[in-house]
């Protein structure tokens, strides 16, 4: 919501000029840094055994090689509440697997990963998430009254803060998109979430049509990894327009023991989820 | 306190009257209009004794008994002198007359008469006299107070579409901008395209740049004085315009048998008429519009009373999705009352209030959010000897906000109903300031404002362990809410927090020769309020604060130093000035703060300092067919902010970096050249440094997304700004109608098309998935025609 207000200047300023036009830009190019993205993510209804690390380095902002995989890392996660050690194996493309993770709600775990001599350390709670209890496909609904869009509905807990992500794709489509809700102003209701895309002209296929697929799902974060993701969506998705706050280097929790200045990017975050699949069909 | 006011009068009239001397006072006004004028120059024919008319047009002048001619002189007015037999105290209103016909002279100049500014102790100050911003070319036609002045030396704004102005690398917030005294808190429309001066109610501008007169408080970077017109006094006139974007109607005249007058201005944009015709516009409306108002009574030579109002609004509609309202309203009541020769007095009751509403109709919810005060004050004008000038006063601001309050707009909204703290606070002031002439070459200002802020109570403030609302955590390198430890209400008699400041303020002037003189001047200030912004730009959302438990006020210390000098018998003139400020208690935003819907803006802030330096040259052509100026700035803007309380090393790891109003360079140049009586062409060339912005430094994946590493802040630029605009004015001859005037301006903003930034954003195209830089342009090229009337 807080987003929200400010976006729309952004829109307001677009929707009365037209003058936006992509350029050439130098930026400066910093030593390439560490990425650790272990979402140790939880479906809801399985057992969650089957995870993965993904570690890489950084790039410079306009490389299209975007992707520089890292292997040759150590990668260790300690549930520290029974003391039970998980070894993740290097594939060597740069992720590390494991098949035998045991997912328990509440309890913290710690990550451990050595490369180059410096030891990287993190540690993150897993958060339960309440089902998706329906989901709904409406033409009035969203931003526009005249467009197909799906909305997702769940409870939220009335005793506690909670803190979500939901990440949405269409089936097809190259980039997911993210969104981060906390239940700051909407404690205990019932929440949702809704799936659009704007009409364009040119495309028929840009907005929803009968027989799309789209999958939804929902997380339930810890309040930590919630100001770093929260950070993160404003930053990728509003970075430099004069109405989003200034951007800034963004910090996770995986902190680089050994020498501090030089940090990872990236999260280690656990956090349970469900997801739906959902078709549009003929609107009625 | 009116006892007090004669006793000291009194006194002083013992001292002076021992010297066998005698007053003379009155009222300059326009001979064709009536309006009083400001800052014209009364003084003695070759004597020292001269002095300028205030705010109100009056002037008071003391000198020995003898004969002399009295010489009254305003830029663009007939010089009147008249001779006068000083054997006894005496009241001599003067009218003078415009020197030219045009339609409406808006010049914009400096400082208003060259020998009195020479003479001046004030530093930095300029002056827009209603009349030629109407020459300047504008964006859209649109004549626009605040775009003039930053072609100023040391003005400058964020860039297109966005509000406010920067004024020797300060924060839009650090602007004091009055129009008829009363506190003006946003000062733009349509999100910062125009601005809310309609310039057909105006009278005159005045922008102190950093000598700011004892008088004035609450603000450090600067005061943009706005006085509304009187009303024609002689006869009905109405001033009007058709225009792009919006078109103005003023009416004004005299009132009760011709012991008062009135004006009554409005302007409305009319977009949204358009906008219905159009199918795919038909929901939405855009829209702005503000109404002006001023009306005086002479109760006798010694009492007018004078009402002032404004009221303006923005509304936005955009087809249901969002419904957007925002504006500010003021009204003031003053009553000039001159006790004697000597003693001038002002009181002011003045409301002001903004607010900031917005609907969105997806999310449920509407938002509302306000600020309003109510002041009094009580301002002196003495006029002791021929030496001596003082001013003194006392004023008292009580400001109520409401930060925010939230609510759901149907039944099925999941919003819940919220309603943040809502502030009070109560600032005053006390203040007293003489301007001294020490020699015929040597003349000093000396001022001493004694300012006062009280929290007030009537609600709930948290507390935090161990005093810090923010913490750095060491592990993470990032700062963190502090945690709470409970809450304190205080009631409402209570302070939560009290601060007091003695602002001393000091110019001196010395006269070289004729033609030129130096000055030097020192100006410390306090702000007590504040407009919370973790963005580049300000908006209209933005919500203002006030100091207390958690935010300290901003504390400025300003030391300047200039060269002023006429040429050729004042048709040319040059100031050179440079300034040095420092800033204690400038507040930042810690990485990923969040300033909207939040009681607890203390655990998103870190206290810091500021300073900024620069010299400013100003070339200014004065009389002749062309006319305009050169203005030059070199400047430099900084902040630091450490960790302090919270540990750590603080905002950019503790390193100084740029603040959003660092420019290097900033050039403008503009002119006007009158061809005949028909034809007028004019003209502005900007240049700007581009504002410093923070770009990425790196990639990595993330999520499926290629996700931006950011470098320190704002340590890169967006690309220079620069445009050209021209415009020509055609004053066709009347023959039919002697009273009607009209007149066309044809205008082109950017003529060569610049595509100026005002920003770039980084993002990932979502079909090819590489990164790319997106250039935000407001304004191309943009042609525009107005026909201004007058009759």
């Amino acid at each position: 919501m807080k987003l929200y207000i400010k976006s729309f200047f952004v829109l307001i300023v677009l929707s009365i000029t037209s003058c936006e036009d992509v350029i050439e830009v130098s930026v400066p190019s910093a030593e390439p840094r560490l990425v650790i993205e272990a979402s140790l993510d939880w479906k809801k209804g399985t057992l969650g055994n089957e995870q993965t690390i993904q570690l890489s380095t950084s790039t410079p902002y306009f490389d299209t090689e975007k992707l520089d995989p890292l292997s040759g890392a150590s990668v260790k996660v300690k549930n520290t509440s029974t003391g039970v050690e998980y070894v993740f194996i290097d594939q060597k493309d740069g992720s590390y697997n494991i098949s035998n993770f045991e997912p328990v709600i509440n309890n913290t775990y710690t990550l451990e990963i050595i490369y180059s001599n410096e030891t990287y350390s993190a540690t993150e709670t897993l958060r339960a998430v309440s089902p998706i209890k329906a989901v709904e496909q409406t033409l009035e609904g969203g931003f526009y009254d005249d467009v197909l869009d799906v909305y997702i509905f769940w409870d939220d807990p009335v005793d506690e803060e909670n803190y979500y992500m939901i990440r949405f794709i269409e089936e097809g489509d190259l980039l997911p998109i993210l969104e981060d809700f906390p239940d700051e102003f909407v404690n205990g209701n019932q929440l949702d979430a809704f799936f659009e895309k704007d009409r364009d002209s040119d495309d028929p296929e840009a907005e929803f049509n009968p027989g799309d697929v789209v999958d939804i799902s929902l997380y339930g974060i810890s309040k930590e990894y919630f100001n770093y993701v929260r950070l993160l969506i404003e930053q990728y998705y509003s970075g430099g327009d004069p109405f989003s706050a200034i951007p800034v280097k963004l910090k996770g929790n995986c902190v680089n023991i050994d020498n501090p200045e030089n940090y990872a990017h990236g999260y280690f975050r656990l956090s349970e989820f469900d997801t739906v699949n959902y078709t549009f069909v003929e609107q009625e | 306190m009116k006892n007090i006011v004669l006793g000291l009068s009194l006194l002083m009239g013992i001292i002076s009257s021992a010297q066998s001397t005698h007053s003379i006072r009155g009222t300059v006004k326009d001979f064709n209009n009536g309006e009083t004028l400001l800052g014209a120059t009364v003084f003695l024919k070759g004597t020292t004794i001269g002095t300028i008319t205030n705010a109100y047009g009056f002037y008071s002048l003391t000198a020995a008994e003898g004969t002399y001619t009295l010489v009254v002189s305003y830029m663009g007015y007939k010089e009147l002198t008249r001779e006068i037999t000083l054997n006894k105290d005496q009241l001599i209103n003067v009218e003078i007359e415009e020197s030219s016909e045009q339609l409406e002279e808006v010049v914009i100049v400096a400082e208003e008469s060259e020998q009195v500014s020479i003479k001046s102790p004030e530093t930095g100050v300029s002056k827009l006299k209603a009349g030629t911003i109407k020459q300047m070319p504008a964006v859209l036609g649109e004549v626009d107070v605040i775009k003039s002045i930053q072609m100023l030396p040391g003005v400058t704004n964020g860039g297109e579409g966005t509000g406010g102005f920067n004024v020797r690398g300060g924060a839009v917030d650090q602007n004091l901008v009055l129009l008829d005294e009363a506190i003006i808190y946003n000062t733009s429309h349509f999100f910062g395209f125009f601005s809310v001066f309609n310039t057909d109610a105006i009278k005159d501008v005045k922008l102190y740049k950093g000598d700011i007169p004892a008088k004035f408080g609450g603000r450090i970077s600067s005061v943009l004085d706005v006085h509304q017109k009187d009303g024609n006094s002689k006869h009905f006139a109405a001033t009007g315009g058709i225009g792009t974007i919006t078109s103005r109607l003023a009416l004004e005249g005299p009132l009760f048998s011709d012991k008062g007058s009135f004006l009554v201005a409005g302007r409305t944009s009319y977009a949204h008429l358009f906008m219905k015709g159009i199918e795919d516009l038909k929901d939405d409306k855009i829209s702005f519009y503000d109404l002006n108002l001023k009306t005086n009574y002479n109760l006798n030579a010694n009492n007018r009373i004078f009402l002032s109002g404004y009221f303006g609004r923005d509304v936005f509609d955009l087809d249901n999705i969002v419904k957007n309202q925002y504006g500010n309203a003021s009204g003031n009541l003053r009553w000039n009352h001159v006790f004697n020769d000597k003693l001038f007095s002002n009181l002011s009751l003045i409301y002001s209030k903004y607010d900031y509403q917005i609907e969105l109709e997806f999310a449920e919810l509407d938002w509302i959010a306000d600020i309003k005060n109510y002041n009094l004050k009580y301002d002196f004008g003495y006029y002791l000897n021929d030496k001596i000038r003082i001013d003194f006063g006392a004023s008292g601001i009580l400001y109520g906000l409401n930060p925010g309050e939230v609510k759901p707009t149907s039944e099925t909204s999941p919003i819940n109903y919220l309603k943040l703290e809502q502030k009070r606070a109560f600032e005053s002031g006390l203040y007293v300031s003489a301007e001294h002439q020490l020699t015929n070459r040597l003349t000093a200002q000396y001022g001493l404002r004694y300012s006062r802020f009280n929290r007030l109570g009537g609600q709930f403030v948290t507390d935090y362990v161990n005093n810090q609302p923010v913490i750095y955590n060491s592990e993470l390198d990032i700062y963190e809410e502090g945690d709470a430890s409970g809450e304190t209400y205080y009631s409402k008699n209570e302070s939560i927090a009290t601060f007091n400041n003695l602002e001393p303020r000091l110019g001196l002037a010395y006269q070289l020769n004729e033609s030129s003189s130096i000055k030097a001047s020192y100006t410390k200030s306090s702000q007590y309020m504040h407009l919370l912004s973790n963005t580049s730009a300000v908006t209209p959302v933005d919500v203002w604060t006030p100091s207390g438990k958690y935010i300290k006020p901003q504390l400025s210390n300003q030391y300047a130093l200039g060269y002023y000098k006429n040429f050729k018998n004042n048709m040319f003139s040059m100031e050179l000035e440079t300034y040095y400020k420092s800033i204690d208690n400038r507040i930042d935003y810690v990485d990923g703060s969040d300033l909207i819907g939040t009681n607890t803006i203390e655990t998103e802030i870190l206290n810091g300092e500021a300073r900024a330096y620069g010299v400013e040259l100003l070339l200014r052509k004065n009389k002749g067919k062309f006319t305009g100026w050169f203005a030059y700035t070199l400047s430099k803007s900084e902040q630091r902010t450490l960790g302090g309380n919270a540990g750590g090393p603080g905002i950019n790891g503790g390193k100084w970096y740029n603040t959003p109003y660092d420019r290097t360079h900033d050039f403008s140049l503009t002119g006007s050249y009158k061809l005949d009586d028909k034809w007028r062409f004019s003209s502005n060339l900007v240049y700007q440094t581009g504002r410093p912005i923070t770009n990425p430094d790196g990639q990595y994946q993330y999520e499926g997304l290629s996700i931006g590493s950011y470098s320190d802040r704002n340590e890169s630029r967006l690309p220079a700004y620069h445009r050209l605009d021209v415009s020509a004015i055609l004053t066709p001859k009347n023959k039919h109608n002697r009273r009607w005037t009209g007149e066309w301006v044809f205008g082109i903003y950017n003529v060569y098309n610049r595509k100026n930034a005002a920003s770039i954003s980084f993002s990932q195209n979502q079909d090819t998935g590489n990164n790319e830089a997106t250039r935000i342009a407001i304004f191309g090229i943009i042609p525009s025609v107005t026909y201004n009337f007058k009759f």
